[in-house]
């Protein structure tokens, strides 16, 4: 027994060394380097770094321009939830209760797009959206509307930008949250019918709550993943402008990293949103994985 | 079964990484031939602009220069996306030896980087120490000198901005083209084709840099830079901005969109005239379906047209002499009136050198391309890029920030003082 | 009354489908226009005057056959990676008892949650460093685990029998043979469906290997692209369509392939 249990030990760690030691590397190593970046002023290549103290810190709370970008990486959190979290669930349980056709059908087209690189997706929507030449504002006009010249306005550009990440994983949420709705054991969806209780009584009472933990799971995902996503269709499109407009806390940190050299700016900021995302994974934790409680 | 062994084999690879990754952490660079130099050239010339160019260009001087050998590294997003990686190179103690170097970036560059000056590099391999005087003017050269009067590099590319316009629609509308030669007149074009049609009259470029709105404020008499100091809140560079705004906002004449979607507007007909680089020239000829025309830069009533040149230098970022002496000898061959030629065709860039300019292989090009004519006639005119010494990257932000501001309806008087000081004060 | 209802709600699943599939048509038919068209017949989804041309200027432009193998070769490097690293993890975490699984679990996963740009330039540093660059290993190496997969594989464990498990560990049959005998097999959808979204988000990948392959040679597909977005030179919208329709290829065939896995087991057994 004495000797199974060394074995094992061995074993753990063999098992478990080649994922400790790259996300080591590459993951733990560079966060505690960055840390260390955001108490200086560097530009990435002088021999010298000057020791700043907390004030990269300070000036991400009250230098307005990243006020206006902490501003609007909660705007786009909020737009994310709703287009790709809300309406894929919406989506979803409309294709799992409502109707009796062609379930695998929808699943299968609506997963299309996320199998595209979302460079293909900003310089096709780019095109198709233009607001003056492009097919959306020539159909519209044709309508007797007008489309608003996004791409001045931050707010809609940001919009823009968010139904670009909508187009790539609103076919792989839905088919997340459908299986979610999936497990819910058929004999309860029965019962209800049974006692004629209404069908969005029932999907409120019974069917939101047994599914809440992958609901919640989509949830962080759509905002951790869905932050990372739009930076793509920002560089592409609109570089962050209309004066910061359509910026967010990922492509700030990479505009004072890598196009004004702020290293010192740019990690602290990098060490904010590792933050805020710390604090979703706290909620994660707490409303997933604390539910069945399986590693103690 | 099958699985398995190529379960095991691919633990044996992963096993054999991991080994990799600690022990290879510091190998020496690889050994030197004795014989043939390597050296590499890092450009931003993508396929729709010049890469094929480049690569015929290395593979000829290659072949014809027997102990050097060249690689060209294209770089994605242009002189930024270069700077980047020059940044990461260095930090990483791999540099190449001949880059690009932007305009915009040649204060930084040479603040940050170890590079061989080209009089350096003249006195130190050439006999006859001419080569520099004899193929570029004085004009020419101070594009390419850093605030203290040192040559940073040669020039290579020059581009400056030109005036396309439609000219089916400006015919229809009874516009005459002589008309666009002052700001004035331009909008007064933009507003009769506001009226008359819907579209918008005007385009000016607005990419990640001011360069254009510099010579709309340049061609108002007003200045930058001002003995080291940023100098664009004046009133006659107010006056400009103010101008500018009054299109975009009031009239609703100019249109306000990022560069990409601004010349596409324009080449779909949906903008009469844009005012954007020459090196755009060829996309336009290519994809317009109505006649297009260039002209030089407009200016206001009362001023001359100035504008600042466009473009990038070339730069010797080579450590060893032995490199450094083939990244020289390179240039030289890319200077050649052949090669200049050849590149300027590839590109849609100005050739650097008086010689290339004038002659005939360019002279027989410009006229079958027409709208690169008023491009090379302001080069005679063109002043330095402005760049300034401290924070120069942050410098040209403030800038961009100030125009989208002022587009976006902000009182253009007090967003450029704003945007003057601050940059003053990093200049201290 | 129930069936008209359910027509409408056919009628909205069906404008979702034109709307998520009308850019792929659109790029499509770009991708077969001339230069002219693709600006001046914006909305004939039918190219005017069809070209193959895109394509053959592609084929002259560049090396697409050593583009397309070396994403090819890439992805599988990283999806090869990321699964047998991920089933080894997931095999620790589920079967073996040991001291801080907690904190080590919750370290393994909280990575998720790391932003690219925290990790950007000092993972850079590191593969110049060790002489990767330009190399497919240099865009692998730093992504050979990922949390999700341990993750996923974990929670696919789960339809596992613990019976099953123990009554052949308690004959002291050695745990590899446990992973590679019992759990390989049941598990063979999940490996498959988890698999293929990492081969293709792998395929898709920009913004890291832009940092590390510099050279022609080693491009693989979004790199290759953005040879066609130039802001100087102007952007050649057909020929950046074509690329991107040689791109979808691959994905597009694996999504067909095993389509079903995919679907089905993407989260049915891995997210509960």
């Amino acid at each position: 027994m004495n000797n199974r249990n060394k074995k094992n030990k061995t074993l753990t760690i063999a098992y478990l060394f080649p994922t400790a030691l790259i996300l080591l590397v590459f993951i733990i190593a560079p966060i505690i380097y960055t840390f260390y970046l955001s108490f200086f002023n560097w530009n990435l290549i002088a021999p010298t770094k000057d020791f700043v103290g907390l004030e990269n810190y300070f000036s991400i709370f009250t230098d307005p321009v990243n006020r206006k970008i902490l501003l609007n990486t909660v705007f786009y959190i909020l737009l994310l939830l709703f287009l790709n979290f809300l309406v894929p669930y919406f989506i979803s349980i409309i294709v799992k209760f409502f109707i009796s056709k062609m379930q695998t059908a929808y699943k299968i087209i609506f997963f299309i797009p996320s199998l595209f690189s979302l460079v293909v997706g900003a310089m096709l929507f780019s095109w198709i959206m233009n607001p003056v030449s492009g097919p959306v504002a020539f159909f519209m006009r044709g309508l007797g509307l007008t489309l608003p010249n996004w791409t001045n306005s931050g707010a809609m550009a940001v919009v823009v930008i968010c139904l670009i990440t909508n187009w790539k994983v609103f076919g792989y949420n839905f088919v997340l949250l459908l299986t979610g709705l999936g497990s819910v054991p058929q004999n309860i969806i029965d019962a209800t019918k049974m006692d004629s209780i209404p069908k969005w009584r029932m999907i409120w009472d019974i069917v939101l709550p047994l599914n809440k933990s992958i609901a919640f799971y989509v949830l962080i995902l759509t905002i951790v993943q869905g932050l990372q996503y739009v930076f793509t269709p920002i560089s592409v499109i609109t570089q962050g402008g209309p004066y910061y407009g359509s910026s967010n806390a990922l492509y700030h940190t990479y505009l004072n990293a890598f196009v004004l050299y702020k290293t010192g700016n740019a990690s602290a900021l990098a060490i904010v949103t590792f933050v805020i995302f710390l604090v979703l994974l706290y909620l994660e934790i707490k409303f997933v994985e604390g539910r069945t409680n399986r590693y103690e | 079964m099958k699985f398995l062994t190529l379960f095991k084999r691919t633990v044996g690879i992963i096993v054999l990484m991991m080994v990799a990754v600690l022990f290879a952490g510091c190998s020496s660079g690889k050994a030197a031939s004795k014989k043939v130099v390597h050296i590499s050239y890092w450009h931003v010339n993508a396929q729709t602009q010049g890469g094929a160019s480049v690569d015929a260009l290395v593979k000829k001087f290659n072949k014809t220069h027997k102990y050097i050998k060249v690689t060209a590294k294209y770089n994605p997003n242009m002189y930024q996306g270069l700077m980047q990686n020059l940044q990461s190179a260095q930090a990483s103690g791999k540099v190449p030896d001949v880059v690009q170097v932007g305009w915009a970036y040649m204060n930084y560059f040479a603040d940050n980087f170890k590079y061989l000056t080209p009089t350096d590099a003249q006195s130190k391999f050439d006999g006859s120490k001419t080569f520099i005087s004899k193929n570029f003017t004085t004009r020419t050269l101070s594009f390419a000198k850093d605030s203290k009067g040192k040559l940073v590099g040669l020039p290579y590319s020059l581009s400056t901005p030109v005036l396309y316009y439609n000219k089916t629609m400006l015919d229809k509308y009874g516009i005459k083209a002589s008309s666009l030669s002052t700001w004035e007149g331009v909008s007064a074009a933009a507003k009769k084709i506001k009226e008359a049609s819907g579209n918008y009259g005007l385009y000016i470029q607005e990419p990640a840099d001011t360069w254009a709105q510099q010579a709309l404020q340049l061609s108002n008499g007003a200045k930058v830079k001002k003995n080291g100091k940023a100098a664009f809140a004046s009133a006659a560079g107010v006056k400009a901005y103010q101008f500018y705004q009054d299109m975009v906002i009031k009239d609703k004449t100019a249109l306000h969109t990022p560069w990409a979607q601004g010349v596409d507007d324009f080449v779909n007909g949906k903008v009469a005239i844009a005012y954007t680089t020459v090196a755009q020239a060829s996309h336009i000829k290519q994809s317009a379906n109505f006649d297009v025309e260039a002209i030089t830069s407009p200016h206001f009533k009362g001023h001359k047209a100035t504008v600042p040149v466009g473009g990038s230098m070339l730069a010797i970022t080579a450590q060893s002499t032995e490199k450094q002496k083939a990244a020289w000898t390179f240039e030289k061959y890319l200077y050649k009136n052949s090669s200049l030629v050849t590149w300027s065709k590839g590109t849609g860039y100005l050739p650097p050198t008086q010689s290339a300019l004038s002659s005939q292989t360019f002279k027989n090009y410009l006229s079958k391309n027409p709208m690169l004519k008023p491009a090379a006639s302001q080069i005679k005119t063109a002043v330095a890029w402005t760049s300034f010494a401290k924070n120069g990257l942050q410098a040209e932000q403030t800038m961009i920030d100030a125009r989208d501001k002022i587009l976006s309806g902000s009182n253009v008087q007090a967003t450029l003082k704003n945007a003057q000081e601050k940059i003053n004060e990093q200049q201290k | 009354m129930n069936k008209f209802r359910e027509s409408g709600w056919h009628f909205l699943l069906i404008v979702i489908c034109l709307t998520l599939l009308l850019p792929v048509l659109f790029m499509i038919s770009n991708s077969f226009k001339t230069l002219q068209d693709s600006y001046h017949s914006m909305l004939q989804l039918i190219p005017t005057h069809p070209t193959f041309s895109n394509y053959l200027t592609l084929d002259k432009q560049i090396n697409l056959f050593r583009i397309v193998w070396n994403t090819f070769f890439m992805a599988t490097i990283v999806t090869l990676g990321k699964i047998i690293t991920g089933l080894l993890a997931a095999y620790a975490f589920k079967y073996f008892s040991f001291k801080g699984k907690k904190f080590f679990y919750f370290a393994f996963i909280s990575t998720i949650f790391v932003p690219f740009t925290v990790v950007m330039i000092p993972n850079f540093l590191v593969i110049s460093k060790l002489n990767l660059l330009n190399t497919a290993l240099g865009v692998a190496l730093p992504q050979l685990c990922d949390a999700t997969g341990i993750m996923l594989f974990l929670k696919a464990m789960d339809k596992i029998p613990n019976s099953l498990i123990e009554s052949v560990r308690i004959d002291d049959i050695p745990s590899y043979k446990i992973l590679k005998d019992i759990v390989v097999p049941i598990l063979r959808p999940n490996i498959i469906s988890i698999g293929a979204i990492f081969f293709i988000n792998s395929w898709n990948e920009y913004v890291w290997p832009t940092l590390i392959l510099k050279d022609k040679n080693s491009f693989t597909l979004p790199l290759a692209l953005q040879n066609y977005i130039s802001s100087e030179g102007g952007t050649n919208f057909p020929l950046a369509m074509a690329l991107s329709t040689i791109m979808i290829i691959v994905p597009l065939l694996i999504y067909l392939i095993f389509q079903r896995y995919i679907l089905n087991s993407i989260s049915s057994s891995g997210l509960k």
